[in-house]
């Protein structure tokens, strides 16, 4: 059995599930009360799902990139009980779980998730499908990256993926931004249900790789994918004239 | 087995934990540690951010929370072995819960919460000025209250009076910057490196501290400490006697600090009739304030307690140390505690 664990933007999400299904999920949004609220939630989902936390084989958490602090209490979360049950855990991103939700919801097409990143920027990936009705043959095709908004139009019409092709828009950038968005030929901008990562989509994601025998990662080697550096070391780099790493 | 662990941490319920792991994570140490029956140091990991926050002169809290993440896991995995212990043998998890950088304490919050629900322990959130309260007692328990304590750190100086544990009366705080503080940026200020603390203390031994009459901020019958004025004494005086050397300006600085902390705290002392006088927090790792309050109290006739070094500055066995106690006598935290960077200690009247 799986926990699913998402904090990556400003929703609290919570799942239970295998391979044979999700078996509970919780949802809380809008309250930037991550720490607060993940604890409660998880022993709420596991009890609504009649599962024992030492029934659990696995944890899965999403990495990011989004909200540093819900990041962290996420990650944190996770690598804690891995450690604690002696369990492995499985990073997803939130830019694979917001594709998946709309793969799996039967859009046909490329996906093209696009959280946001604040201070006029978006992180972005594209992913497409190889078996038209299998959501978890998902493959990517744009490795995770950060821009700003007023490059969108031009990388999706440059993309092998873009240039005319349908493709939709899903993600908290992709609201924000979707006047930008929409002016591109092909392109289709996701309502609101498809604004945030779904703990569901999280577990689905997790489970089906799990099935198809990817290992699990020690509770050490899970690490946020903030895709930013800490302002500090951007700060530093520019004053000293050089570039730091990433 | 309660199904999910619904029915762990429960709050309210006083609860006598034989072995605690505590966390802490409230700045830029990532520190667990295991602590039997409430005294004992089965062991106590720290691991220090300080090469990582160095070049930037002072913490960076996006980096701190970041290390912390990444540290976490094996920090608490080294705590379990060198207690040879393994989760199983955990009865209760204590953590950091404020003040401190707000991004690095919830890691720890999270981490705490994490393991006790995996173990199907307690978990309690701990304030870290009471804990540095406990470290000030933890390795000499048979010290008879009333004592006078002496919080020198980084973020916090004050004096308080220690009734009874848990039973704290506030004499007098800084108005502006933490002694600590004072030592970061004048080290900063002579080109000595951060932290300040260590390399002024170490400095200073090479200096003469009668070389430069600082100003002692606040004296007479107050209990409060103001330390912002001694940093720009410190540059006007440089910027006049370009010539003096660093380590006589140094020495100066620390003798004018450490008089002020002594002169204060033994004064407090006499005030309530204290049976001895502590030290707690990182600047009381300083080798002139220690010999220093330790001749006064001589001379007084009262105890005067130096915790180790490893006491003085953040440490997970003072959390989970002031955690057993809180366990015992308010019982666990429940699961929805958050993190509070401006937490104080609950002070009676
Ligand atoms: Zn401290």
């Amino acid at each position: 059995m799986l926990l699913g664990i998402e904090t990556a933007t400003e929703l609290v999400g919570v799942a239970v599930g295998d391979a044979g299904g999700v078996r509970a999920t919780s949802t809380v949004t809008g309250r930037r009360r991550h720490v607060e609220s993940l604890a409660p939630a998880i022993n709420h989902v596991l009890s609504q799902a009649g599962v024992a936390i030492g029934e659990l084989n696995a944890v899965c958490v999403d990495v990011g990139p989004g909200l540093f602090t819900g990041l962290r209490v996420g990650v944190a979360t996770a690598k804690g009980l891995a450690q604690g049950l002696g369990i492995g855990a499985i990073g997803v991103t939130s830019l694979e779980t917001l594709a998946h939700g709309a793969l799996d919801g039967g859009w046909p097409g490329s996906v093209l998730a696009v959280v946001d990143a604040r201070r006029s920027e978006v992180f972005v990936a594209a992913f497409g499908r190889l078996d038209p009705v299998d959501a978890s043959s998902m493959v990517e095709l744009e490795a995770p990256c950060r821009f700003a908004p007023a490059e969108l139009a031009r990388f999706i019409e440059a993309a092998p993926w873009g240039g005319g092709a349908d493709v939709l828009c899903v993600g908290d950038g992709a609201r924000r931004y979707a006047a930008d968005l929409a002016a591109v030929k092909g392109v289709v901008v996701a309502g609101p249900t498809m604004a945030a990562p779904q703990p569901a989509s999280l577990v689905t994601l997790a489970a089906a790789r799990l099935a198809a025998g990817s290992p699990t990662l020690g509770a050490a080697d899970i690490h946020p994918l903030y895709l930013r550096e800490a302002d500090a070391v951007a700060n530093f780099a520019e004053r000293s004239g050089s570039r730091a790493s990433p | 087995m309660t199904v999910a662990g619904a029915d762990v941490a429960v709050a309210g319920a006083p609860f006598a934990a034989h072995r605690v792991l505590g966390i802490e994570t409230s700045c830029d140490e990532t520190a667990a540690a295991v602590l039997l029956d409430g005294r004992h140091i089965a062991s106590s990991v720290v691991s220090s951010q300080i090469d990582l926050h160095a070049r930037f002169g002072g913490v960076v809290p996006e980096l701190a929370g970041r290390a912390h993440v990444d540290l976490l896991t094996p920090v608490v995995a080294e705590a379990l072995a060198e207690a040879d212990l393994t989760g199983a043998d955990i009865d209760a998890v204590a953590v950091t819960w404020g003040p401190g950088l707000v991004g690095s304490l919830l890691v720890g919050v999270s981490g705490a919460k994490a393991l006790a629900m995996a173990w199907g322990v307690p978990f309690v959130g701990v304030n870290h000025l009471e804990a540095h309260l406990f470290a000030s007692t933890l390795e000499q328990p048979d010290l008879e209250p009333p004592l006078v304590v002496l919080l020198v750190s980084g973020g916090h100086t004050f004096l308080v009076e220690l009734e009874a544990p848990g039973r704290y009366r506030l004499l007098g705080q800084t108005i502006d910057d933490a002694a600590g503080e004072a030592f970061d940026k004048v080290a900063r200020y002579l080109g000595l490196g951060y932290p300040g603390g260590p390399v002024i203390d170490a400095i200073s031994a090479e200096g003469d501290p009668t070389a430069f009459a600082f100003p002692r901020a606040l004296p007479g019958a107050t209990y409060d400490f103001s330390f912002s004025g001694l940093k720009t004494s410190v540059v006007r005086t440089v910027e006049r006697h370009p010539e003096a050397a660093t380590a006589d300006v140094a020495a100066s600085f620390q003798e004018a600090v450490v008089d002020v902390l002594v002169a204060k705290t033994m004064r407090a002392a006499e005030h309530v009739g204290a049976t001895g006088v502590c030290l707690a927090g990182g600047v009381a790792a300083n080798s002139l304030l220690r010999s220093r309050i330790s001749e006064a109290a001589a001379s007084a006739g009262i105890a005067a307690y130096l915790p180790s070094r490893a006491m003085c500055t953040d440490n997970a066995a003072m959390v989970a140390a002031a955690g057993w106690w809180r366990l015992a006598h308010d019982g666990p935290s429940p699961l929805s505690l958050g993190a509070d960077p401006n937490l104080f200690l609950d002070l009676i009247a």
